[in-house]
């Protein structure tokens, strides 16, 4: 959590984490070039350079297409919450096969002359106004631009001096981004490279990114108002709570709220994770804080204050128990404000 | 789900998530590698070209700057042969030849080669070319152009000194704007075209007997019509059309 920043905060299954997938980027860039060569005559293939720029090029793309697909699975199979917990490390890594391929596309195809390599990327190819003519590089240079600044401020220092609302803002970036590379996927090398496989995988990897959002959505959405008691929401019977779980309910107004059970008390607090805005409510109680499923962060019951040393808030809301039913007022208290839970035991 | 099976990055990784994430990692590196297998084997054939750059050699000959820098040289197969000049990087070498012009000339580079085309990409510095009093050059005059026919091609301009082997592929739309740059930086353009027979012919580009330049650049790598006459210029073919004589298809 964020008491100090380092620039990672190692622990054995990141680090078994980064090692499988360096491995596995180095494995691909080796298949791609060694396949590159291996299916076209001595002489007849790509140059290194340009099968490199190939080989990164698509990689970044598959890498990002699977970045984009890990939030929307783990909402529904909590065992890939390892990939989400290790997210920003493939972000990182995203970034830098992306910048490997700007920077081998700058040097090769916009190097070697008198006019300046990022003059020539915006002016080599003028078609500005054509929709198969157009500069497809710039969309790739601009997609690369919001990848850095997301790379670079992918650290908790970042998290935490931009705010949550600023930092998940730029954050979003990230589709704008997609965006932008599969027109430049589109506009670029499928003008050249027309094989119906090459396609395949544009449309499939997009196909897919878009589907689980919408998916995701839609299965988020059941989770609506519930009727109310004197302007309390209801949540549920008490016995549909499991321990250590919560249950998530969505006012008409304002944030999501999570209603814990531990044990004989019931709390309520945002279920926006103040780190990266995770999913609390898809979290549990574990020695008596509400731990975030995303990145381990943790909020005591009482009062939505991470346990000493470290500093996060979250707010919390006033709960009661009637007639074996847990309610929720959906008015939030200032966030870390002492909030006590009901407890089960006294209302029957 | 038991108390032991939740997932928390700073703790001790649960069994089934261990698990888990040895399976999908396999799964994951393998499927995308799999992938980039799949790309990677139906790319097209990019072409035979090729340049040793090592291989640094003087050859010998009679240089003309117009319409672009070329050397009419026996040195590339015992034969009268034209080879283009280019510089190391993207550009060309007309201006550079000046008063030997028509001169027999030593020039030192290394060679691109793709079947029959020819560059010498001269070394940098200003004594990629001397002058050769001693040279034999009988023969090696370069001719008056031929005119063989008027003709209305399809086809796509490019740049000869990539298409002749500095890139594999060095056609289309991702070579678009490296080819605009050399032909900018005065590398001889040409014509490719392809008939339906899957023949081919590269023609390089004049207009009125001399080089074209920037003028081209808007049509550079572009499916394009021209209208022109084809010419031939000893063991090379010419296309002679002025820019208006372009549109775009």
């Amino acid at each position: 959590m964020s008491h100090d920043y380092k620039m990672v905060q190692w622990n054995p299954f990141k680090k078994r984490f980064v090692v499988w997938m360096v491995s596995g980027i180095a494995l691909y860039l080796t298949s791609f070039v060694a396949l590159t060569y291996a299916t076209q005559p001595p002489g007849n293939s790509l140059t290194p350079i340009q099968a490199m720029i190939r080989a990164t090029g698509t990689l970044a793309f598959l890498m990002l297409s699977f970045i984009l697909c890990i939030g929307p699975v783990a909402r529904f199979t909590h065992r890939f919450r390892p990939f989400l917990y290790n997210r920003r490390h493939i972000g990182v890594a995203t970034f830098l096969v992306a910048l490997v391929h700007g920077g081998l596309v700058l040097l090769w195809y916009h190097g070697f002359s008198d006019t300046n390599a990022l003059v020539s990327l915006f002016i080599s190819n003028p078609q500005y106004d054509s929709i198969s003519g157009f500069p497809f590089e710039v969309l790739g240079f601009i997609a690369l631009i919001i990848m850095f600044l997301m790379a670079a401020t992918s650290h908790d220092f970042w998290n935490a001096n931009l705010g949550p609302g600023v930092w998940k803002a730029l954050h979003m970036g990230v589709y704008i981004a997609y965006g932008l590379l599969v027109a430049h996927i589109a506009l670029g090398i499928l003008q050249f490279e027309k094989r119906p496989i090459f396609f395949l995988i544009l449309g499939a990897g997009a196909a897919t990114v878009v589907a689980l959002h919408l998916i995701s959505s839609i299965a988020s959405l059941r989770l609506s108002d519930r009727i109310g008691h004197e302007g309390w929401l209801r949540v549920a019977e008490v016995d549909e709570i499991e321990d250590s779980r919560a249950k998530i309910i969505r006012p008409v107004d304002g944030d999501a709220i999570a209603v814990f059970r531990d044990g004989d008390r019931i709390a309520a607090v945002s279920n926006i994770c103040r780190h990266q805005g995770g999913p609390l409510g898809e979290g549990k109680v574990v020695d008596g804080c509400i731990t975030c499923p995303w990145h381990g962060f943790q909020y005591r019951m009482e009062d939505g204050q991470s346990p000493p040393p470290f500093t996060e808030k979250i707010a919390t809301y006033a709960t009661r128990i009637l007639d074996g039913v847990v309610y929720v007022n959906p008015k939030p208290n200032a966030p870390g404000t002492p909030q006590a839970p009901s407890d089960i035991g006294a209302s029957s | 789900m038991s108390d032991d099976d939740f997932f928390i990055g700073w703790a001790k990784t649960p069994q089934i998530d261990r698990r888990f994430m040895m399976a999908a990692g396999l799964s994951v590196i393998t499927g995308t590698t799999a992938v980039g297998i799949g790309v990677a084997a139906r790319q097209r054939p990019v072409g035979p070209g090729t340049w040793n750059m090592g291989d640094v050699r003087e050859w010998r000959g009679i240089a003309t700057s117009e319409p672009y820098g070329m050397l009419r040289t026996l040195d590339l197969d015992g034969t009268e042969r034209t080879a283009l000049l280019g510089c190391q990087g993207k550009c060309g070498v007309s201006a550079k030849i000046g008063a030997l012009a028509g001169k027999p000339v030593v020039v030192k580079g290394s060679l691109i080669q793709r079947g029959p085309h020819a560059m010498i990409a001269v070394i940098d510095g200003m004594d990629w070319i001397r002058e050769d009093p001693t040279g034999n050059v009988t023969g090696l005059a370069f001719p008056e152009p031929e005119v063989l026919m008027d003709v209305t091609l399809n086809g796509e301009i490019l740049d000869t000194k990539c298409w002749f082997g500095a890139m594999r592929p060095a056609q289309g739309k991702t070579h678009k704007s490296c080819a605009s740059l050399c032909i900018r930086g005065g590398i001889p353009p040409a014509f490719f075209v392809r008939d339906r027979k899957d023949q081919t012919a590269l023609m390089i580009m004049t207009s009125g007997g001399y080089g074209h330049n920037k003028d081209l650049l808007p049509y550079v790598a572009d499916p394009v019509s021209i209208t022109g006459k084809v010419q031939r210029l000893g063991d090379i073919l010419l296309l002679d059309a002025p820019v208006s004589a372009i549109t775009r298809l």
